[in-house]
Parts: C-alpha cells; structure tokens; sequence
C-alpha cells in the first residue's frame, strides 16, 4: 500500500510490555507497524538485565545531568523516575546467566495477559514457572506457609476452628459476594477491620489473607477492590497447578515483552533498536500530513499516520503534562545471594507421612511368609527428609513485623533462582544462586536503602548470608493513571499510561491497556483511510473489522499452524 | 513445570467439531464394514462352538480381528462388548496356552489350571503384548471393567520364568509394573474406585507383599492431597482394620490419631461426606463411652461454628442415639435430656434438608 520505504502506518516508540503487545497485534492485524526503543534492549521499563547491564542502568541513570551534559529527554525523565540509586562494585561471575527484571511480577494463570499469550502464540516462546510457595514473616513466629487452597489448609497447623473460619472466608470470597450480606456497607472500609469483625478471623489470619492472599500494600486499603482482586486470584488457582500464579523465564515480563516483538517482527514489523528519535515533527491536526521521525544517523525519516508511545520516549515537546495525582513511590533494592531460602515444610496433620515412611522400611525389611521376597519401596518415594530448596517464592511482611521495619506500610521479597532461568545454576549443584527483590511503598525523599535494610536483614538471617553478591537500591516513581493520554483532541499520539506497581497486577494492566491502545489506533486509522478498511486487501480485513463488545476475541486472530500439545 | 498450552475456547471447539467430522465420517465408512465384521463375528462364534469340540486349529486371522476391533478401532468399537475379550481369551487358551500338562498346580496364583503347549518365552511375550495393548486402552477408557478384567487373567497366566535359576522374575516385574500402573492411574484421576478396587486386587496378589504400613503411608497420602475422596478413605479402614487386628499398631494410640485426621477433614470442609463416613466407622457401634461422648462434643463445636451444616447434626442424632441405647438408663434424667436434643436436632434437620424430612421423622 505504500511507495516509500520509510512510511508506516504506525510508530511506535519504546519496546515496553504494553507497546510490545500493541505493535504484536497490530502487526498481525495487518498494520505496518515500525517499532523503536533508544535502549540497545527490549522491555523498556520492563526488562530483563544481566548483571553488567543492570551495573550500566544504574549507572546511567545515577549520573546527574549536569555532569553528563546534554542529555537526551529519556534520561532526564528516567532520571526522575528512578532516584537515589546505589549498586555494589563488584559484579559477580557469570553475569550473563542472571535475567534481572526491572519490573517483577507474578502472572495470574487466568487474566488478560494470560489470554494474549496463548491467543497471539507468544506463550510458546518461553517457559513459566509456578510460584511454588507465598510465606509470611512475623516477629513471633518467624516465616511461615501462607495456605492457599483447601488441601493447605487442611495440612497447615491452625487449629481447627480456625480452619473452618479461614475456608469458610475463602469460600466466601470465591463466590459472588457482591450481594452479600456481610459486604453491604462494608465496600470502602479497612480490609483488616473488615476481616476481623464479619469473619471472627485473629490476627494473623488477617494479616496472611490481607497481604499475603489479596496482596495489599497497607492497612487501609479498602475491602471490595481487595476482594475482588483475591477472588480473581482465587479463580486462577488450579489451572497450572496449586499457585494461582506464574512466573515467566529469564526475568519474566521482559522476556514476555521480546516474544511480542517477535510475533510482530514476523508479521511484517520493523525493528530499530539503540537509536535515538532526534525529531519528531507532529502534523497539523486534520492536514492530513503524517508524522515525521528523524533518527539518529538513519538516512531516511520514517513516516506514519499514527504515534504511539511511552511517555519517556517521546521528546519534551510532544510530551503529555506531567501526571502527579495518584502518584505511586516504591523502594526497591534487588539482591543476589547464594542460599536458598527456607519455608517451614508443610505439614500434614495428625499422623505424619515421614513416620509411616520411616516404619514401614524396616517393616519390609524384616522379612515375611513368602521367604524374603519383600517390595522395599513405596512405588512413590516421599522426600520426607530433604525436599528440595524452594526456587521461586514470595514472602509477605506485614506492618509491623520487622523490629525497625515500617508500622504502616507492607514489604514484599519475591525470590527467584535458577529454576526460572533467571539466575546461573551449578553443575555439580554447589552453585545456588537467587535473585531476591525486595520492595515496599516508600514517601518522597525518604532513603529507599535505610527502610529496606531491616528486610534485607531479616533475609540475609533466615538464609544465613553475611552479605549478598550484589546489591542495587532505587526508588521508584510511578504515575499510573487509566486513560490513555490524547495529547490533544485531535491527536494522533497515543501514549501509554504507566502501570500500577503491583507485584501482581501489573501484568493484566498491561494487558489491559494494550487492548485499548490497539483499538484507539485502529480507530484513527479508520477515520483517516476508511477506503483501506473497506476492501478486502490484507490491511482492512479480519480481526479489527468486528466491533464487537468482548474485544478481546477480535484482537488476535485465530492461528493456523501445527496444534499445540496439552502439556 | 510448563504451561499447558490450551486453545481459546472458540479454537477449541472449532477444532473439536473438525475431528469429531472425521470420526463421524470414519464411522460411517466403518459402519458397512462392521456389518461385514458382526458377520465375521457371528461368524467366529459359530466357528467357536463348532471347533472347540471338533478340532484345536484357531486361525490366526481372529485374534488378529480382535485385535483390530479392540485397538484400533476404539473409537468405534466400545470395549464394553466383552464378548471379544472372551474371544481373545479363548483363542489365547487354545493357540498358546493348550497343550500337555508340564507343571503341577502348586502355583497359588493361577486359578485355572490349564496345560501348556507353547514356550513359556511365548506364553510371556503373548500376554505382555496384551498386557500393552490394555494400559494404552485404560487411557482412553479407564473406568471400564473388561479391560481391569482382561488384564487380571493376563497377570495370572504369567508362567515361570525365564528360567528355572530365576523362576519368579517374569511374576515379580510384572506384578511390581502393575502396582505402577494402577497408582499412575490413581494419579490421574485419584477417585477412580474401580483403580482402587484392582489396587487391593494387586496389592493382595503380588508374589512380594507389602506392608500394611505403608498402605496407610499411601492412603495418607492421598488424603493429604485432596481428602474429598471416598476410596482413599475407604482403603484406610481396610489396612487399619488389618494393622489393629494383627497388632503391628496399637489400637488406642492409632484411634486418637485417626480422629485428629479426620477431624481436621471435618472442619476444614463440613460439606465433604467422606469424611464424615469415615468419623462414623471409627465411632462404630459406640462401645467406647469416653470417645462417644468426647466425639460429641468435638462436632458441638463445629455446629457452632457452622450452624446450617446437615452432616454435624445428622451425625450428633446418629452418636446421641448410640449414647442413649448403650450406655444411659432408660427414664434417667440425663437420658431424657439427650432425647429432647434429638427431636429438637431432627427439627432442624427437617427443616434444612426437605427432601429427606421422612428420614429425620421416622428416626424421631
């Protein structure tokens, strides 16, 4: 449909999660897409780093302007989102082995993310893993199991009217509960304080469904957005497995993020990574011009009707005002150690299996009637003794259960090792190494180092590590905010709001506003070329023809290709 | 640790009804040829019946038929019609296993006796074969008694082997895979009774026995991993039973045990009968008046907690009962008592549970 080169329908600035999934399905639906990212590396504020990489994030960003001189517009907005950086200095081996996300993140196993990857075929790219345990900390009782589902419950060591309260709440909150007679009235009061008084539930039952369960982020977080956050993970749970939760290979959403580059570059899109867009000149609104990208040593501009970006990428002038309402600062501090953590096995109740395992060895070897002939083994063998260190997990500390930690606000350490690919493994199984990732809302100004230190002790103590092997601290700001931001009424720039930190709901938002971006451009490019929509050439026809309500359907078309297994 | 990979649903279906197409269309091609094979098959039959007393000669050709009939073409052909398992078997005895008689019957596990003819190596290669060609089956079919039925004649007419040094090594691995196999079943689909039903069938028939300890171990667990499931229950009062009776586990002891584990079922999800079956086996016929009452008590406190729940007051009017008849005085106060919570429980029970008001009436 064109003659020149350098003319796409759209440009997209920026390889983040949500503009990867837009320029997939855009690509597939027929649209030209030409897809840019001044980083030498996919995922944006979302990627998976190698340790020397990360080393070099951290270092970029912890310049100061005035020392680097002119510096392009994308720093100067990264350098506001990513403030006090600190890293060690020395970078352990095997660097490239560690897959760092700058955005870690647990994928529920039904969502909308969950539904692209499959839908677009991006889930056969890479692997996933289940999380295999959540715990929480108190100062009393230390780590232990968070119990997710009846079979948890039923082996965990609450008592037994506890576990009838706690099922009976989580069968509750599976069910719809907006009508019930315990939520009326109840929808915006504290989660906790509503817990405590319509369920009889102690506190620590509160506090392992509030942070642990529902994933709150503080004490006030109010309870019908909390409920029905936990009923979806509820729903989600069975699916792959017991965790209503996966975590995705070498680093998660950055990797996630590739695959959709992939599946656009496959079908058509362009990719120009490691350049920087020097000018941007935006067409008059109804001209009927088309957008001109000037890049750094490129020969030729490239041309499109329509914009999409990530907020960062787009130079100062094209930029949206800058969003302060429902401002979001998190601390992180993301470390490597080299031990795993341990969880208090689970156990069952009553009669314990290791005891029956334990006799009935030597009760077969004894021997018997039939003069020897004794089966030893169960068929299963139970590793009642040693089960294998716990890979990939996530530990909740509530307010108030660290001594020095914070009485108001939730830390979470979600921990990764070499069985989500994203840290090295040892050959001869001496080489353990997990990439734990701390954080907790944090105020502005405040040392993200100094309100992380008494979490990263408390780690460093249950795993018995005197110091990690690398260490970075940030803080970071976030200004999420759920309408895509027209630049102005008539405006062909679409920029990508960004995403609640949420260790679990980042990935369905991103999901989420994808979806819109891709039907606000197909939108645009309808009402600037309805002709093209029209006829049956490869641009108009399939999925961004129907305009149905349940948009998700049309977005990606159905797949041809060998059928998949079921695993 | 992968993803399954599944379809979106509308993909899912559309490919459904695209192999459900070429099954229908398979069939319909099939259909004259079944016609042509039920021919065939009376056909056999008549053959059969006429052979057996005439002649020993079974051709090839029907086992090879019954063979087809019952892999390859189970989409068609239901293996339920066990008429062909009689077949196979019979032309099994009369190809491979007829003969002069080479062995006394001193093998506890054979219930046929029958007369060899052919080598043991292809009596076990013969019914190995079999053995194979079931599990694929089981698969696809698990809950279908012919085929356990099948398998069970096969694991019996195992011969001897290989060799006089190693007489029960064919026996010994065959009945090990088998317990393998069962379990993987039960894995798969943990409520499968009849998997259950054969499991006790392997369990009792291997040459090596196991222990009942580690039959409970198993049971546990089961239960462990999802408890609503009636035959893990079900197997755990066989091998308690046995462990109590022959005295490998002290019976008072292990009754507290078992309450704890069943009443942690119970509360965790009073809706769940298994459990509450299980709490009425251990009960029995409420000999024992400290536990009774002690009982009655834990599953107060549940009604507490649970006060619509039907099983904890069907199951207090079911233990008070036991109270009044076994242990308390006709006429006493305390007997008196318990009766008017009876009636008041059934009242309830009336009320809560509709469909079985004349149950909860007759009993008052």
């Amino acid at each position: 449909m064109t003659d020149l080169e350098g003319n796409f329908d759209v440009i997209i600035l920026g390889t983040g999660l949500v503009e990867s999934i837009a320029a997939a399905a855009l690509s597939k639906a027929g649209v030209k897409v030409a897809h840019l990212d001044q980083n030498p590396y996919y995922g944006g504020d979302e990627a998976s780093l190698t340790l020397d990489e990360l080393a070099r994030w951290a270092d970029v960003r912890s310049e100061s302007s005035e020392n680097s001189g002119k510096s392009s517009s994308y720093l100067t907005a990264q350098r506001s989102k990513f403030t006090s950086i600190s890293r060690s200095g020395v970078i352990p081996d095997h660097s490239r082995h560690y897959s760092i996300s700058l955005s870690p993140t647990l994928i529920p196993s039904v969502g909308p993310l969950i539904s692209s990857l499959i839908a677009s075929g991006v889930s056969r790219y890479g692997g996933y893993r289940l999380l295999e345990r959540v715990g929480i900390y108190s100062s009393n009782s230390g780590l232990q199991n968070v119990p997710g589902s009846k079979e948890d419950v039923f082996k965990s060591t609450l008592s037994l009217i506890e576990k009838r309260r706690l099922m009976r709440f989580l069968v509750f909150a599976s069910g719809d509960f907006e009508v019930s007679k315990e939520l009326q009235g109840h929808e915006q009061t504290a989660f906790p304080e509503f817990l405590a008084s319509q369920f009889s539930l102690t506190q620590e039952m509160v506090n392992a469904i509030v942070y642990a369960l529902a994933f709150c982020s503080s004490t006030t977080d109010a309870t019908l957005p909390a409920m029905t956050r936990l009923r979806s993970y509820l729903r989600s749970s069975g699916r792959y497995g017991a965790s209503p939760f996966l975590v995705g290979h070498y680093g998660g959403l950055g990797e996630i993020a590739q695959g959709f580059c992939r599946v656009s570059a496959v079908n058509g899109g362009v990719y120009i990574l490691d350049k920087k867009a020097e000018k941007i000149t935006a067409p008059l609104p109804a001209s009927g011009e088309k957008f001109v990208v000037e890049l750094d040593d490129f020969p030729e501009p490239l041309t499109a009707d329509v914009l999409i970006a990530a907020p960062d990428q787009l130079p100062t002038g094209l930029c949206p005002p800058a969003q302060t309402a429902s401002l979001s600062i998190i601390a992180r501090c993301t470390v490597v150690i080299d031990k795993p953590i341990p969880f208090p096995p689970l156990l069952s109740s009553g009669e314990g299996p290791s005891e029956d395992e334990a006799e009935s060895a030597p009760a077969a070897e004894e021997g018997d009637d039939t003069g020897g002939l004794t089966s030893n083994s169960t068929t299963q063998p139970e590793a009642s003794v040693e089960a294998p260190p716990i890979d990939t997990s996530v530990i909740v500390f509530p307010p108030g259960s660290v001594k020095g930690g914070s009485s108001t606000r939730v830390a979470q350490a979600f921990t990764t090792g070499a069985g989500t690919l994203s840290a090295p493994q040892g050959k001869w199984k001496c080489l353990f190494r997990y990439v734990v990732y701390l954080s907790s809302p944090v105020a502005d100004g405040e040392d993200p180092e100094q309100l992380l230190k008494p979490y990263l002790d408390t780690i460093l103590s249950l795993t018995d590590v005197s110091e990690p092997l690398f260490k970075v601290v940030y803080t970071q700001h976030v200004s999420p905010s759920s309408a895509l931001i027209p630049t102005s009424t008539q405006s062909s720039i679409l920029v990508s709001p960004a995403l609640p930190p949420h260790l679990a709901e980042i990935s369905d938002s991103a999901s989420s506003v994808a979806e819109r971006l891709f039907f606000g451009v197909v939108d645009t490019l309808k009402a600037k070329n309805p002709e093209a929509w029209t006829t049956e050439t490869p641009n108009g026809e399939s999925s961004s023809g129907d305009r149905f309500v349940e948009l998700k359907v049309p977005m990606w078309p159905l797949m041809e290709g060998p059928g998949e297994e079921e695993e | 640790h992968g993803v399954r990979r599944t379809r979106d649903t509308q993909q899912a279906l559309a490919a459904k009804r695209e192999r459900d197409k070429a099954k229908l269309s398979a069939y319909l091609v099939l259909t004259d040829d079944i016609l042509i094979r039920a021919c065939t098959l009376s056909l056999l039959h008549n053959l059969f019946t006429r052979t057996f007393k005439k002649n020993k000669d079974w051709s090839r050709e029907a086992f090879g038929l019954t063979t087809q009939l019952l892999s390859t073409h189970t989409d068609v052909i239901n293996p339920e019609f066990y008429t062909i398992w009689n077949y196979r078997r019979n032309i099994l005895l009369q190809r491979y296993l007829s003969g002069k008689v080479c062995h006394p019957p001193h093998i506890s596990i054979i219930r046929s006796p029958f007369i060899l003819r052919s080598s043991p190596d292809e009596i076990h290669e013969v019914l190995d074969n079999d053995l194979a060609m079931t599990t694929k089956l089981l698969k696809v079919h698990p809950k279908v008694y012919w085929i356990w039925n099948h398998r069970r004649w096969c694991l019996e007419h195992i011969p001897e082997g290989p060799n006089s040094a190693n007489a029960q090594a064919w026996r010994l691995s065959t009945w090990e895979r088998e317990l393998f196999i069962v379990e993987k079943m039960l894995e798969a689909d943990s409520r499968n009774f009849l998997a259950w039903d054969y499991r006790r069938y392997v369990v009792a028939s291997m040459p090596a026995r196991r222990s009942d300890k580690a039959e409970l171990a198993y049971t546990t667990k089961k239960i462990e991993a999802n408890f609503s499931n009636f035959s893990a229950w079900h197997q755990r009062t066989k091998v308690i039973s046995s462990l109590w009776a022959s005295g490998e586990t002290d019976k008072a002891s292990s009754l507290q045990k078992e309450f704890a584990l069943v009443q942690n079922a119970m509360f965790t999800l009073p809706e769940d009968q298994s459990a509450w079956l299980y709490h009425r086996w251990l009960i029995g016929s409420g000999d024992d008046k400290v536990i009774l009452e002690r009982e009655i008590e834990v599953v107060q406190t549940l009604l507490a907690e649970q006060p619509d729940s039907k099983w904890c007051m069907d199951s207090l009017v079911t233990y008070k009962l036991l109270l009044l008849n076994n242990h308390l005085h006709v006429g006493s106060q305390e007997s008196i008592n318990v009766t008017k919570q009876c009636l008041a429980l059934l009242a309830q029970l009336e009320e809560i549970d509709p469909m079985r008001r004349q149950r909860y009436h007759d009993i008052g």
